[in-house]
């Protein structure tokens, strides 16, 4: 039977090669994705192996706090220089040294500009001379930073901001900016910088200066053993002298196990989001498989036939087949990892060009990268196979005797009962997970979204007859014949259509409900600002709510401003509350809802001193809260502290800025540690009588020390928005578009092979007069009439999945729903065009058949 | 180009030192070999031969399917050798009709479709007048809107001889036309074939082995080995039975 297959293989070669093309593709990005990541980190755990490498045990204070909000990593308790002297007591602790970490400074080069920052985190900390400690080595020329005004930076950021040993440079902190001497240059071991993050080291007391922390208090020790002492034993001999409970004990390589962690668990969400795609992507090949095996058993329908004759069992038949889908998942998947790892290497060097400084070591291919790919492209091709080769098995012998290519047209019944169960099913799934908030919403939403776009392609045969004549309709009236021919051959076969075109709306239905969320996000957006806004002026740090903060200097200096009225910073910190890490909002509080309309339906927001908080209405409801209450919150620097309501608010703004809670800056400065006094975003409004070029001359004055800080009104700020959806949007756009180009393949494919299955009768027509143009025509519109089918079920399933998550994010802001109508007739053009570039090979193919042979084709 | 002889005849066909010549040296196969043939206007010719004598060849080169190696062929006064693929696609459509021995239809298209085809694909409407005489003569009438896979062989032949019909072409070309079929469907269309000529002043050119088939003809043109060898007038089977046998020995 071997023998067999493998000269069934090597006589369809090119439907092979198409076939397996949509395979490498998926098992490529799958791959890719795997061996990236593996790669990233890798590279982190090697750096932090070098930043731990010579520290046996650290010191540090517990997180008070467990929610991550802001700049940096979740703030600790300092640890006090009483700690400090008890740890250098400890025996066995051979050098116990305070370090100061600082969340958020920048430098600012000769000509102005920030230097770092974007995608690569810039901050600060204080230089430590024990080398075993300091993983940064100064280079010849340097020295360590002794008096206040004087700095280390790393290499990268010299090289970047072209600064040299000597200089003086502005330095961006929660501080207004200072200037400093660059006294020393460092390296990171052999490389320039730590991943391309810039580094700024301090003096210890310049750093506790920067932080708001008193002389006393440092943000960790770190510990170097003496020799003969292992890491567990100076950490517990250490735990056990301090004996506090807001102190906690690592050793070296708890350090770095956290850490990569840590990494670890942000590279595993993007693993995994890359890996939904590379698994649409994947099973969108499954049509084409699918498609391309059940053509060809169908084509060779006597071939299988007649070795059914001469005594091949049905299990032989159907192993011929699926060991032929073996063969090409095998090859497919082989060369799609390969292509996976090109990928990946391509990527790395792509990232090493957006600011990363990623040392140039080996691609981490790890096994299970290519165990879980190759199993992937593998299952993904034999699985599809095996619809087709049941039902090759299924032929009788007598059929060798008979006319080839019949399709069946059974049950067509039982499908419109399944597929319709399965898709409601499915909805209903979804709107529960929407709606009905259980826990884990997430999988119900996915297996929901799933299963309904299953259930659609379970009635697809149905559903493709009539609505391929619809889409078809307009043809024979503008095409004459040959769009008649286009949508009756579109029509033929509706199971080989509908699965063409399944493959297509999968990819299409994504795209969708992406375009119509980001419509309504815009739309939502705009509604806010004009709505919840009542500032004329916006500061923020960077592209819209970017990621570089602002010094809170600079809400002071502009409250100063004559030309403008209210001004409010807004920031964001982590609080605890009944157990659960909450996100917790400041912003000037006096100025009520003139500058940010949060809807206050109770109490005043001018009534939040440092004792008083805001509550939203729902979390109020929910947890049975009133006005007057008091809650337990706690704060990182004042811990577990009794706040009361004072003010309910409904608080529904699309950024979700407002959250649950809400105090004064007064309230967050006295509640919170210092370093985390960064601000986000900055509003404003003019005063009453100032005009609005007064008033942005004076703010841009009050920049002008801060380069990082951008100025814009709230049209400008709205575009800001906008361009950042667009980005995020065209980014899934660009994951999606692997789905999209293999369905496109897929068509190509399909019609590749009824082309050749239809010689005799394109013979015929070309004998009866028609022209070789008129037949590509007709090939072309079928391709478009398949195109365009797919296209409108992805958008209708898209539009159903957009208007299920606008309407449940309707609490959260989301207040207007956009179905996008323009956006979406652009996707059923280019969708038209993408038939028509997909039919470009299959027609030439037709249209250079010659005419004799094809007549006298068996 | 050779022989540019200008049609003074009233032929609505003809090949002048026709030549087809396949591979090269020792394997070269003389499949026409200098045959000059007129096939006249209003007359139902038949070609004859044994397998291999070329009598296909001299068909589908006529008929602008294939080209000659030498020669020239000549539907009315068109010379089918100066012109290009998409000027001879157009007398195909145009000037010529097929009827083929079998899958003469398009599977997606009703039988009054295809009957309508080539005048479809030229973007002409059909003279409907004629083209309901046609379906009458080959009655057809209750088959219409059928498509080809609910018809019997015979309606399927009877819907391409219709087709052939509709677009009152200069000639009609049939290859083995009642090669698939019973004897009985067989006499239908090679009746309607042979009403065609008498009513319509047709005119046919059909390639059969059929003596019987060949009989309905006004002549038989016999060919062997890429050369006319004979021709019959007004045959009957058994004239042409003893042209056959004559040739065989």
């Amino acid at each position: 039977m071997w023998k067999v297959t493998w000269k069934g293989l090597l006589a369809h070669k090119l439907r092979f090669v198409l076939t397996a093309v949509a395979v490498v593709l998926g098992v490529s990005f799958m791959s890719g994705t795997l061996v990236l990541t593996a790669t990233i980190n890798a590279t982190f755990d090697d750096l932090y192996t070098s930043i731990y490498a010579g520290t046996d045990a650290q010191v540090r204070g517990i997180e008070p706090v467990n929610a991550q909000v802001g700049p940096g990593s979740t703030p600790r308790l300092p640890v006090s220089a009483s700690v400090l002297a008890v740890v250098q007591g400890v025996d066995g602790v051979e050098v116990a040294e305070p370090e100061v970490d600082i969340p958020y400074v920048q430098v600012v080069d000769g000509a102005g500009d920030p230097v770092g920052g974007g995608a690569v985190p810039t901050f600060g900390q204080s230089w430590g001379d024990n080398s075993d400690l300091n993983a940064f080595r100064l280079v010849p020329g340097s020295a360590a930073p002794t008096a206040d005004d004087e700095i280390v930076i790393d290499k990268g950021t010299a090289d970047e901001g072209d600064i040299e040993v000597g200089d003086r440079v502005d330095v961006l902190s929660l501080l207004p900016p200072r200037e400093y001497i660059v006294v020393g240059i460092a390296k990171f071991g052999s490389q320039d910088s730590t991943l391309g993050a810039s580094v700024v080291q301090f003096t210890i007391p310049e750093a506790q200066r920067i932080n708001g922390m008193a002389t006393d208090q440092y943000s960790d020790i770190g510990v170097v053993a003496d020799s003969g002492v292992s890491q567990e034993q100076v950490r517990d001999d250490i735990a056990a002298a301090i004996a506090n409970p807001n102190v906690e004990v690592l050793t070296g390589t708890e350090l770095i196990e956290e850490n990569q962690d840590e990494v670890g668990g942000i590279l595993d969400i993007f693993n995994k989001v890359l890996l939904v795609f590379a698994g649409v992507a994947l099973f969108v090949s499954c049509f084409i498989i699918y498609n391309t095996f059940s053509i060809i058993v169908a084509q060779r329908t006597r071939e299988m036939a007649l070795l059914r004759a001469i005594g091949a069992s049905t299990g032989q038949v159907q192993t011929s087949i699926l060991l032929e889908s073996v063969a090409v998942g095998v090859l497919a998947s082989l060369v799609g990892f390969v292509g996976g790892v090109l990928l990946a290497a391509g990527l790395k060097a792509l990232l090493d060009l957006t600011g990363f400084d990623i040392p140039a070591g080996d691609i981490v291919i790890p096994p299970i990268a290519f165990a879980l790919s190759f199993a992937a492209g593998l299952i993904v091709t034999v699985l599809s196979a095996m619809i087709p080769a049941r039902r090759a098995a299924r032929v009788p012998p007598v059929a060798a005797m008979r006319d080839v290519a019949v399709e069946h047209r059974r049950g067509f019944g039982y499908r419109i009962a399944i597929g319709l169960f399965i898709t409601v099913g499915g909805a209903a799934l979804m709107l529960f997970a929407l709606f009905g908030s259980p826990s884990n919403a997430i999988y119900y939403l996915g297996a929901g979204a799933v299963s309904v776009i299953v259930g659609v392609i379970v009635v697809g045969p149905v559903i493709a007859v009539p609505m391929s004549r619809i889409i078809g309709w307009p043809l024979p009236r503008v095409r004459g014949v040959v769009g008649e021919l286009a949508r009756e051959n579109a029509l033929r076969n509706p199971r080989r259509t509908s699965a063409t075109a399944a493959a297509l709306m999968v990819g299409v239905s994504l795209v969708g409900f992406i375009t119509i969320l980001a419509a309504s996000t815009k739309a939502s957006v705009a509604d806010t600002l004009d709505e919840q806004l009542g500032s004329d002026f916006i500061v923020s740090g960077g592209s819209g709510f970017g990621s570089v903060p602002l010094s809170p200097a600079i809400a002071e200096e502009m409250a100063a401003l004559p030309e403008l009225g209210p001004v409010s910073p807004l920031r964001f910190a982590g609080g605890t509350i009944d157990g659960k890490g909450e996100f917790i909002v400041a912003l000037n509080t006096e100025t009520e809802d003139e500058l940010f309309d949060l809807g206050v339906t109770e109490g005043t927001f001018a009534s939040l001193d440092v004792d008083g908080v805001g509550v939203s209405t729902p979390y109020a409801e929910d947890h049975d809260l009133a006005i007057g209450d008091t809650i337990d919150i706690v704060f990182t620097g004042t811990g577990l502290t009794p706040v009361q309501i004072r003010a309910l608010y409904e608080g529904n703004d699309v950024f979700g800025l407002a959250g649950n809670f809400v105090i004064s800056i007064e309230s967050f400065d006295a509640h919170f540690l210092p370093e985390q006094r960064l601000d986000f975003i900055i509003l404003a409004r003019l005063a009453p009588g100032a005009t609005a070029e007064h008033g942005q001359a004076a703010i841009e004055n009050v920049l002008e020390p801060y380069p990082t800080a951008k100025l814009q009104n709230n049209a400008e700020f709205r575009e800001t928005q906008e361009d950042t959806i667009a980005a995020f949007v065209n980014l899934v756009y660009a994951l999606l578009f692997l789905a999209v180009f293999i369905a496109i393949i897929g068509i190509a494919n399909t019609l590749a092979l009824s082309i050749y299955e239809r010689t005799r009768e394109l013979g015929l027509l070309r004998a009866v007069g028609t022209t070789r143009r008129q037949l590509k025509s007709m090939v072309r519109w079928e391709a478009v009439i398949i195109a365009v089918l797919g296209t409108l079920l992805g958008l209708v399933i898209g539009f159903f999945f957009g208007w299920s998550v606008v309407l449940a994010l309707e609490e959260d802001g989301f207040s207007s729903f956009d179905p996008a109508p323009g956006q979406l007739a652009i996707i059923v053009i280019i969708a038209g065009i993408a038939g028509v570039l997909a039919a470009v090979f299959p027609a030439r193919r037709a249209a250079k058949l010659d005419v004799l042979q094809a007549i006298s084709t068996e | 180009m050779t022989a540019t002889v200008p049609p003074i005849t009233t032929a609505a066909a003809r090949a002048v030192f026709a030549s087809k010549i396949y591979g090269h040296g020792d394997t070269e196969v003389r499949a026409l070999d200098g045959v000059t043939v007129d096939f006249d206007r209003g007359q139902y010719h038949a070609i004859m031969g044994p397998s291999g004598s070329g009598k296909s060849t001299l068909l589908h080169c006529i008929a602008g399917l294939d080209r000659l190696t030498t020669g020239d062929v000549w539907i009315g006064d068109i010379n089918l050798n100066t012109l290009n693929e998409k000027q001879l696609t157009r007398v195909r459509r145009d000037h010529i009709g097929f009827v083929f021995q079998a899958f003469n239809l398009i599977p997606t298209l009703t039988a009054i479709e295809n009957v309508r085809l080539p005048m479809s694909l030229a973007g002409r409407d059909a003279d409907d007048a004629w083209v309901d005489r046609v379906i009458e003569t080959v009655h057809l009438a209750d088959r219409l809107q059928h498509r080809p896979s609910e018809l019997s062989g015979g309606q399927q032949q009877r819907v391409a001889v219709a087709r052939a019909l509709a677009s009152r072409p200069d000639v009609i070309f049939a290859d083995e036309p009642t090669g698939n079929l019973d004897s009985k469907a067989s006499a239908e269309i090679l009746t309607f074939m042979r009403q065609a000529v008498d009513e319509f002043q047709q005119t046919i050119v059909m390639v059969t082995h059929d003596p019987i088939a060949a009989a309905y003809a006004d002549r038989v043109v016999f060919l062997a080995d890429g050369k006319i060898v004979d021709e019959v007038r007004d045959p009957t089977p058994d004239t042409v039975l003893a042209v056959i046998r004559r040739l065989g020995d």
